[in-house]
């Protein structure tokens, strides 16, 4: 920790007034400023980092899933397959030169499909997480700011929605509405805002209380500034944090409604829709349409919660430093 | 003691109200009557008129939903016109075998996932630790189906050793207690998921113990290590995993859900699949209240008996 | 010479962190006969934690001891098999822990923890074990034992939990105490308590007790010898008596110098210690206390020093000094501005100091009046409807004034409602009842723009260093902060302000652009002060300013404060719970119990002149860096606990552990009566004789009616 930092040299000779009778010789000339030094280290988002990069296996698991981005993202460009007409000449192929990862029952490349169907998945854990985080940071912002007799009726309200089981409301609801991305991604952003609202509003509430704030308020601060200043800022790290949790989360719901039957119009697909049959191909030994699906969607909900968990460390350092 | 549960209970029925509207109105949204069961698809529009007047679906939201709440206080939930039977019938049909599921898998859990979580913690960052963290979250991150379509490969198909599926003569509660091996899987994926989530939680709740000054002191005391453990560690430990287990009580019926789905077993959760598939109105609604009704209850369960475990609790 | 009861030598620990080692304890020599005790004193993270900690074998993850011994009379600890080590733990050695909330089970009853290590090491059944346990702590003084066996941790108040932790230690009766901070987390009152009950039980038991503390009042008394630890070295080791006289380090001299006492007078600046103690993952090569010692030569900075000296009193210095320093006031502009402060509190009526001088001419109005203010929080119960079922009496019909530029000090214990009087003053709080009148207006009254621009009379300085500062902005925008929201001045002239605020705190300008947690609490302290000036308030309120601070760093901030005080010309409001830090940086002080405020006075009425019993025990209660005065203490000051601030006792708060309480105590309350200029005490039986004038009506004795334009 100890940089080779020059310090500046003060403004005004800081002496304070209580010294020894005389002052030996070579005393006084290098002595540290009054203050103590200031130690450079690096800014707070930096430390976050280097924390953060500390931890090797949240490092691998943001490499692994930049990797699976790019795959999904990127990979078709290299890798051309036909993914909007079904070929039933070529339908469950095992691997071969041809399809490298075989082909599914309407004949369509599994490979592709893969990319095709990851790029829906992390679309819609995207959207959705994205829909759960905006309401339910503004709704536990406006809960625990105005507090009172609102902020009572508003959790009283989270907590009656919290009462119904988040698969079976997503379920009920995916009968009406599923089919487009941004269909699936509603439903299930909808209901997910719950616990973000929660947690936003459980900091808020701490953070109100904290003597910055008050400082803030004894200079005058408006109500607007204490909040955008000094409050949404505070409690950011906890809306960060919970983003990539919400995505593994969505991306998990995602599989379980394609498993019931509940996904994107044919030919769009997504893993979860790939995973609608997986029983029948496990059974008929068709294990390229089972496991290389399932393996990438375990992978990537892993990576996420694997970056949940090292980005609230890295955060709770960078806060809690001392 | 009383004066507080009797408090929470009236809370948990004001709470259940709400769900009970929350979820009829959803209901009504996503299928505003069941007529299209009854009658099929192709039906006149003059006769799903006749029918919605003789059964009361042309009535205002709100009259609909009081007469349903109605209904609901005499434990009545409607009829399954899919099944052509009463809802309530087929729930205490089901509800056993569903229970069973859910409660064999719950201990089962239990029993791996307290002292695996504690023993992680004290051990934190040996090579048992991290092995057992890596199986934990990799579990903690895999669809409950998919678990089970694994083990199902491995274990049914590949070695043989248990049916992969439930077989038709598991018809009642008994029949599936005394086939332990037709439900061996069902019960082994969905307790270990719970141990994945439980394991996890409670390895936290035990390093967060173990930060504690009382633990030094009672070190400080000549206790043994397995002393502290036992004496001070494990009951403090406990105390944030009773919260967890009552919250858990409903998405084990989540989790059964698609556990019983895949093996094909006739509990509530293959019910209400079924209810799903078919838009079978009062089943849909009925099971939703279902899965509010017990998270209130776990809420409240684990409410009072950390309020018994805990001195700190005060009843408020 | 008879075998120690305990000998350390040459004990060398060190804590592997991730990326770093710390070289906690380097080198440590101490002995403690039996019936001794030996006074451990240093900063945090001076490794005096460690070192006990190390003796016990209980260091945290990755501390190990790499050298040197421990011997408990002839067996050594160091390298013992742990199973041995166990049953020489709370049997042959016990330990007392700082915080007794958090080192307690809060799911065992006291009962049985202080059974369990009988249990333990004597195999003694549960109901002997019990037996025992009730014995122990009727021995520490917990009222009525009996009926709180059963009790739990939280059900008791700090002081007694702290006497369970002494039964606990005690129950076996160990040959060695090692008490760690044992009473820093309790109030003084209680403090002087505990320490009664410690010494009492040495006495009985003859143990050898290792005292750890950080603070030389606690030691000065109570240890025969003394030694004084830096950065995890011993550097300086003598009898109490001659340490205190005589010492021949410089970190003891600046340590002791460095702390502010009662009896001192006020207008002498405290001797500070700039800088800071260094990083041990990274210890300097030569002495460790070099980069802050003004005596510190090429030698010092090259070469470490050796424990030298003779007979009982060794010290590790290449240029040691001789006995307590002489303090001159090195700076005459920077001296002379406080010393005209205080001049003018000696003269009693409080007259405004120099700078303020122009709003005094107005008619000497007060710049701050409080008039019967009461604020009380209610406690509400109900899980869905939240009733109010009582409320906690934080303050009660508290009245007093401050002029302008005047320091006035607000002391008393915690729970006392300082606190929450000092937000009532800020304004972040409203008053119940009564009102807070700042230039005779009342904040509350204002609306927009109008209560912005008066805010800007008011401003606070916080106890927490590290939760007043917003973590995710640059000390350039915190201390820009001010500005913006009240308007004032461009972007540049901002900037030119920050800098210079900077530069009178004593902060480099490189700190500007670093967050807070890169600065250390004394830094961040700075910081918060110059944020509170920013807008040259004409009061400042201070709330427990450096009781987060280490003692060395106290002493820096202290110097600051008054400097800057007097400089800006502003009054200000200092709370803390020590009475010596409001001493030295009050011209008046008000002592509040239990949300009242019970007496009034220029600090020397206070100290000298005491008129209320409350205030008389609170003095004598407070522990002094001075063996002498401190051996010569005979009683305990204040029997008893806090009465609760819920439900606190009629008439006289104070009447339930007051010793001359009679009848009319509990009947009615005393009202304030004038013994002085500025002395006012509320006391049926005071210690003074009051001026025969009527009741003074608070406050209003000194200042004619508020008239402001």
């Amino acid at each position: 920790m100890a940089d080779s930092q020059q310090i500046e040299p003060l403004i005004g000779e800081q002496m304070e007034g209580a010294m020894l009778g005389p002052a030996p010789s070579g005393g006084l000339h290098q002595l540290v400023p009054d203050g103590g030094e200031v130690y450079v280290t690096s800014s707070g988002w930096r430390l976050a980092w280097r924390e953060y990069a500390s931890n090797r296996l949240a490092l691998i698991a943001l490499a692994l899933l930049v990797l699976v981005v790019l795959f999904c993202f990127v990979g078709p460009i290299f890798y051309h397959s036909n993914q909007t007409l079904s070929n039933p000449l070529a339908q469950t192929e095992p691997p071969s030169g041809a399809h490298l990862l075989g082909t599914d029952q309407n004949g369509f490349d599994e490979l592709g499909r893969l990319m095709l169907g990851g790029q829906s998945a992390l679309e819609i854990g995207a959207y959705a997480s994205l829909v759960a985080i905006v309401i339910g940071t503004l709704y536990g912002a406006i809960a625990g700011l105005v507090g009172g007799v609102l902020d009572a009726v508003l959790m009283r309200f989270v907590d009656v929605l919290l009462s119904i089981p988040f698969l079976i409301v997503v379920l009920v609801l995916a009968t009406k509405y599923s089919g487009t991305v941004l269909d699936i991604s509603l439903v299930l952003g909808i209901f997910s805002w719950l616990v973000p609202s929660r947690l936003v509003r459980g900091e808020v509430l701490t953070l109100r209380t904290r003597d910055f704030v008050i400082a803030a308020q004894t200079m005058g601060a408006t109500r607007r500034r204490v909040i955008f200043r000094h409050l949404i800022p505070n409690a950011m790290s906890v809306t960060i944090v919970n983003i990539t949790f919400l995505i593994a989360d969505s991306i998990l719901a995602l599989a379980l409604l394609g498993f019931i039957g509940f996904g994107l119009q044919f030919p769009n697909t997504s893993w979860g829709d790939m995973l609608g049959n997986a029983q029948t191909y496990v059974t008929n030994g068709q294990w390229w349409l089972v496991y290389p699906v399932g393996g990438l969607l375990v992978v990537v909900v892993l990576c996420f919660n694997i970056i949940g968990d090292a980005l609230r460390d890295a955060v709770d350092v960078r806060l809690q430093r001392r | 003691m009383i004066g507080y549960i009797i408090r929470r209970l009236l809370t948990a029925v004001i709470v259940v109200i709400g769900v009970a509207a929350i979820t009829f109105a959803m209901l009504h949204y996503v299928a505003p009557s069941p007529v299209y069961i009854v009658l099929g698809t192709k039906a006149t529009h003059r006769a799903i008129e006749v029918w919605n007047r003789q059964h009361g679906y042309d009535r205002p939201e709100i009259i609909q939903f009081l007469s349903y709440l109605n209904n609901l206080i005499h434990l009545n939930f409607g009829y399954a016109y899919k099944f052509s039977q009463p809802v309530s019938a087929l729930f205490r049909e089901n509800a056993g075998r569903s229970a069973y599921l859910s409660g064999t898998a719950l201990v089962l859990s239990l029993i791996i996932a307290l002292p695996l979580g504690i023993v992680q913690a004290v051990k934190r960052n040996s090579p048992g630790d991290y092995a057992a963290t890596a199986v934990n979250f990799t579990l903690y991150s895999m669809p409950s189906f998919f678990l089970g379509l694994i083990l199902i490969q491995l274990l049914a198909l590949d070695l043989g050793w248990f049916p992969p599926g439930v077989s038709d003569t598991v018809t009642s509660t008994l029949s599936a207690i005394t086939h332990p091996r037709q439900l061996f899987l069902p019960i082994i994926t969905l307790a270990l998921l719970n141990v994945a989530a439980f394991s996890r939680y409670m390895r936290s709740a035990a390093l967060d113990e173990l930060a504690q000054d009382y633990i030094r002191l009672a070190r400080a005391k000549g206790l043994s290590e397995r002393g502290v453990l036992m004496r001070h560690l494990l009951r403090n430990a406990s105390l944030s995993t009773i919260t967890l287990v009552g919250l858990s009580v409903p998405s084990l019926l989540a989790g059964n859900l698609l556990i019983e789905i895949l093996f094909n077993y006739p509990g509530l959760g293959l019910l209400f699949y079924n209810g799903l598939t078919n838009l079978d109105y009062n089943v849909m609604i009925a099971y939703t209240l279902l899965g509010a009704i017990l998270t209130v209850l776990g809420n409240l369960l684990a409410d009072i008996t950390i309020a018994a475990a805990d001195p700190r609790v005060r009843l408020g | 010479m008879p075998t120690p009861a305990l000998k350390v030598h040459d004990l060398t620990t060190e804590i592997q962190l991730s990326r770093a080692t710390v070289h906690a304890v380097g080198n440590v020599d101490l002995e403690i006969g039996e019936g001794e005790t030996l006074g451990l004193v240093g900063e945090s993270g001076s490794g005096k934690s460690i070192l006990g900690l190390s003796i016990l074998g209980l260091l945290p993850g990755g501390g190990h001891v790499t050298g040197g011994s421990i011997k408990l009379y002839d067996r050594e600890l160091v390298g013992m098999k742990p199973r041995e080590l166990r049953e020489i733990r709370g049997n042959e050695i016990a330990m007392i822990f700082q915080d007794s909330l958090s080192s307690l089970n809060p799911t065992k009853s006291i009962g049985e923890q202080v059974a369990e290590p009988v249990r333990l090491h004597r195999g003694a059944s549960r109901k002997e074990a019990l037996d025992r346990a009730l014995e122990v702590l009727e021995l520490v003084g917990l009222p009525r034992p009996r009926e709180r066996l059963s009790d739990y941790p939280h059900q008791l108040s700090g002081g007694l939990r702290q006497r369970v932790m002494i039964a606990i230690a005690l129950a076996c009766e160990p040959k060695v105490l090692l008490a760690d901070e044992p009473t820093t987390a309790l109030d003084v009152t209680i403090q002087a308590q505990i320490l009664k009950v410690l010494d009492d039980l040495e006495q009985r038991l003859g143990m050898a007790t290792l005292l750890v503390t950080h603070d030389m009042g606690v030691v000065a008394g109570r240890s025969r010898r003394i030694n004084v630890m830096y950065a995890g070295r011993i550097v300086e080791t003598a009898p109490s008596e001659e340490l205190f006289t005589a010492m021949r380090h410089p970190y003891t001299q600046s340590l002791l110098g460095s702390i502010p006492r009662l009896e001192s007078d006020a207008s002498k600046p405290l001797l500070s210690i700039p800088g800071l103690p260094p990083d041990l993952t990274n210890p300097p090569a030569g002495c460790r206390f070099a980069a802050r010692c003004r005596f510190a030569t090429d030698q010092c900075r090259a070469q470490e020093p050796p424990l030298t000296g003779s007979g009982e009193h060794f010290f590790a210095c290449w240029n040691p000094v001789d006995g307590p320093a002489v303090i001159t006031v090195s700076k005459p502009a920077a001296g002379a501005a406080p010393a005209a402060a205080v001049a003018a509190s000696v003269i009693s009526e409080p007259a405004p100091a120099p700078a303020a001088a122009p709003a005094a001419t107005n008619g000497s109005a007060p710049l701050l009046e409080l008039v019967n203010v009461v604020r009380e929080y209610p406690v509400t119960a109900g899980a869905l409807l939240k009733r109010k079922v009582n409320s906690v009496k934080a303050v009660s019909n508290v009245s007093l004034y401050v002029n302008p530029g005047e320091s006035f000090g607000l002391v008393g214990e915690s729970g006392c409602g300082k606190t929450s009087l000092g937000k009532l003053i800020v304004g972040i709080e409203k008053p119940d009842a009564g009102q807070v009148k700042v230039r005779g207006e009342e904040l509350f009254k204002k609306r927009g723009g109008e209560l912005r621009t008066a805010r800007r009379v008011v401003q606070m300085m916080f106890q927490d260093p590290y939760g007043s500062l917003d973590p995710r902005m640059r000390v350039r925008s915190i201390l820009r902060e001010p500005m913006q929201v009240q308007g004032i001045g461009s972007a540049k002239e901002q900037d030119q302000r920050v800098r210079e605020l900077l530069g009178e705190v004593g902060l480099p300008v490189n700190a500007l652009e670093r967050y807070p947690h890169e600065f250390s609490g004394g830094q961040r302290q700075r910081i918060a002060l110059a944020r509170a000036l920013v807008l040259e308030p004409k009061i400042m309120v201070a709330d427990e300013p450096v009781s987060a601070l280490d003692v060395s760093i106290r002493s820096q901030v202290l110097n600051l404060m008054k400097r800057l005080q007097s400089e800006h010309g502003m009054a200000s409001i200092v709370i803390s719970h020590d009475l010596a830090v409001v001493k030295y940086l009050s011209d008046r002080i008000g002592v509040m119990y239990l949300g009242r405020l019970v007496e009034l006075g220029t600090g020397d009425d206070i100290y000298r002149r005491a008129a209320h019993p409350y205030t008389e025990a609170l003095i004598k209660t407070i522990p002094v860096p001075d063996p002498a005065v401190e051996k010569a203490k005979a009683d305990v000051g204040i029997r008893g606990e806090l009465p609760s601030p819920i439900d606190p006792p009629s008439g006289c708060r104070f009447r339930t552990r007051c010793p001359l309480a009679q009848e009319i105590c509990s009947q009615q309350e005393p009202p304030m009566r004038r013994f002085g200029p500025s002395h006012q005490a509320a006391c049926h039986f005071p210690l003074q004789t009051p001026e025969p004038e009527t009741a003074a009506t608070n406050g209003a004795g000194a200042s004619a009616a508020p008239s402001l334009s």
